[in-house]
């Protein structure tokens, strides 16, 4: 959830940069150099994040000297980068990366596999989605974080539970996207494959899954900030390794500056798979137009 | 190929759609069904595609019961249901490709149809990308591709613009002189029934009021001998009713 909002102020501010951007592109054709500056900006927008950054870094120095709290609560960025970097000649933010990594790609893949399966069972046989439904209706609604210790004492504290978190986290959003998307394929989309001479499992594999497949990304972008959380708490408790277990590990000795380190890592790392999705819906919905940007012409 | 709607009745629980309807179509004919909305044109249209089935009486092509859709059966519909996720292309090579087709003789197909619709250099677009008019070429192609025996139109012009639809209704009649197609037509413009239709059908209530041999050459136009005397004539059997309902309200007030 936090990452759609996330994205929705990245997206809001690229159009405002757009619209601040183009009369300054217009008055500087003669500087070459400041034009090219501006159109960088224009394709990436990163200066919100710089100037976020920057802000940070004065504000902590300030802080040093001004003392407004204790200055340890809040290192700046050039100090965290120098202690990240530190902490990295240790192994372990390499070690942990990729424990992550691999708990979240996993525990994502196989939540989904299984939700699209189970959402395909249930949109062909009634008496399935009669039996599953409720079932579901009253497992679904219950946070997955409530569920962890019982895991770990169900399943030790190994991989196993972590992965198994991180799978039932992805499951209910996209079973519920995936089904919804199922169910709202246009009948006479149906009916037309079939006065074509499509069979039925033809009607599943050509029409049905493409046209469930935006609801299934939408599902799938629900869930992966879900299954971040999971990926963190569970790394939290009972864990050698990983992003949350350095927080966890920073805390128990005081060590603030890792503690960030470890909250930027997973922000960027989230970045990186909402990025990953991203681009996958963009290569899967080419034919798909509309929104505010195609409404109207800026 | 002969099509026989042999007494079909139809009902939605307690509500008749249609009752006591027959009709015989034959090979190369061009049939227009039309009414009012609501009249039951559609769900004849429906019952004989395969996706309803009549609660009395039968529906027979060739003496075999029609059970369910089938490929020689095509459909094109008023909301022109193209595959969103496809290219205009594909579409069309949908239903050569579903029979088993090469993959490659089905997009030769496709180019083939497409050209006879006059779209070749929309071939990559997507549906989205093409105007309402376009698209509905584009349904017509994608039906007469897989070859059916008799076309199914259910209000195909109905979402165009009136400019649109005039162009639609030239072209329709340029591939039906071509191709010879078996075609059967809802609409609930009389103009456009007497412009394409070699009979048209007359619904009111689920039932078939009167049906009319156009006899005009083609190509038709508003001013052919004959044309605007068939009009008033579907006109009248139309909307008598009404007028009746009308006189009659107006003495009860």
């Amino acid at each position: 959830m936090n990452g759609a909002k996330i994205t929705a102020v990245k997206d809001g501010g690229s159009g405002a940069s757009t619209l601040v951007g183009s009369p300054v592109m217009n008055k500087q054709v003669r500087g070459k150099s400041s034009s090219a500056v501006s159109r960088f900006f224009q394709k990436y927008n990163i200066l919100p994040s710089i100037l976020f950054f920057v802000f940070w870094e004065l504000f902590s120095r300030v802080n040093e000297t001004a003392k407004f709290f204790n200055p340890n609560f809040l290192p700046a960025p050039t100090v965290l980068l120098q202690e990240g970097w530190e902490l990295a000649k240790t192994g372990i933010i390499t070690d942990s990366l990729i424990s992550s990594t691999i708990r979240i790609a996993l525990g994502f893949v196989i939540g989904s596999a299984f939700a699209v399966g189970l959402g395909v069972i249930m949109s062909k046989f009634k008496t399935v989605e009669r039996w599953f439904s409720p079932i579901l209706n009253l497992v679904g609604p219950i946070p997955t974080l409530a569920l962890l210790p019982l895991f770990i004492i169900w399943f030790g504290i190994g991989e196993f539970p972590k992965v198994l978190l991180i799978a039932w986290t992805t499951f209910i959003p996209v079973l519920v996207y995936t089904l919804d998307g199922f169910k709202s394929v246009p009948s006479t989309l149906i009916r037309s494959a079939l006065s074509l001479g499509a069979t039925e499992r033809q009607i599943f594999t050509r029409v049905m899954l493409p046209s469930a497949i935006p609801n299934f990304l939408v599902g799938a972008q629900v869930s992966l900030g879900l299954s971040f959380s999971a990926l963190i708490v569970s790394e939290m408790m009972g864990a050698k390794s990983g992003l949350g277990y350095i927080i966890v590990d920073a805390r128990n000795y005081f060590k603030i500056s890792n503690m960030f380190i470890a909250i930027i890592l997973i922000g960027l790392e989230y970045s990186l798979f909402s990025y990953l999705l991203k681009l996958v819906e963009k290569r899967v919905m080419v034919w798909r137009k509309g929104g505010l940007r195609d409404a109207i012409e800026k | 190929m002969k099509l026989v709607v042999n007494q079909v009745g139809k009902s939605f629980g307690a509500r008749t759609i249609l009752k006591n309807v027959d009709l015989t179509v034959n090979s190369h004919e061009f049939i227009c069904i039309l009414g009012h909305s609501g009249c039951g044109k559609s769900t004849l249209l429906n019952m004989i595609a395969g996706y309803l089935l009549p609660d009395d009486g039968s529906i027979t092509v060739d003496g075999d019961e029609i059970k369910r859709p089938s490929k020689s059966r095509g459909m094109v519909f008023q909301d022109h249901a193209l595959f969103p996720w496809m290219t205009i292309k594909d579409n069309i090579a949908f239903g050569p490709e579903v029979q088993k087709v090469p993959k490659a003789q089905a997009k030769e197909t496709a180019m083939e149809f497409l050209k006879l619709v006059g779209l070749e250099p929309y071939a990559s677009h997507y549906p989205g990308e093409l105007s309402g008019g376009m698209k509905q070429r584009v349904g017509i192609a994608r039906a007469l591709a897989s070859k059916p025996d008799i076309l199914l139109m259910d209000e195909p012009f109905g979402a165009l613009d009136v400019l649109t639809r005039e162009t639609m209704r030239v072209e329709l009649q340029k591939i039906c002189s071509q191709l010879k197609p078996t075609i059967l037509f809802v609409t609930h413009s009389i103009s456009e029934a007497v412009y394409l239709a070699d009979r048209v059908v007359v619904m009111k209530h689920g039932e078939i009021a009167e049906i009319f041999e156009v006899g005009i050459k083609h190509p038709r136009s508003s001013h052919s001998a004959g044309f605007g005397e068939m009009m008033s004539r579907i006109e009248r059997v139309l909307m008598d009713e009404e007028h009746l309902e009308l006189a009659q309200a107006k003495v009860g007030s």
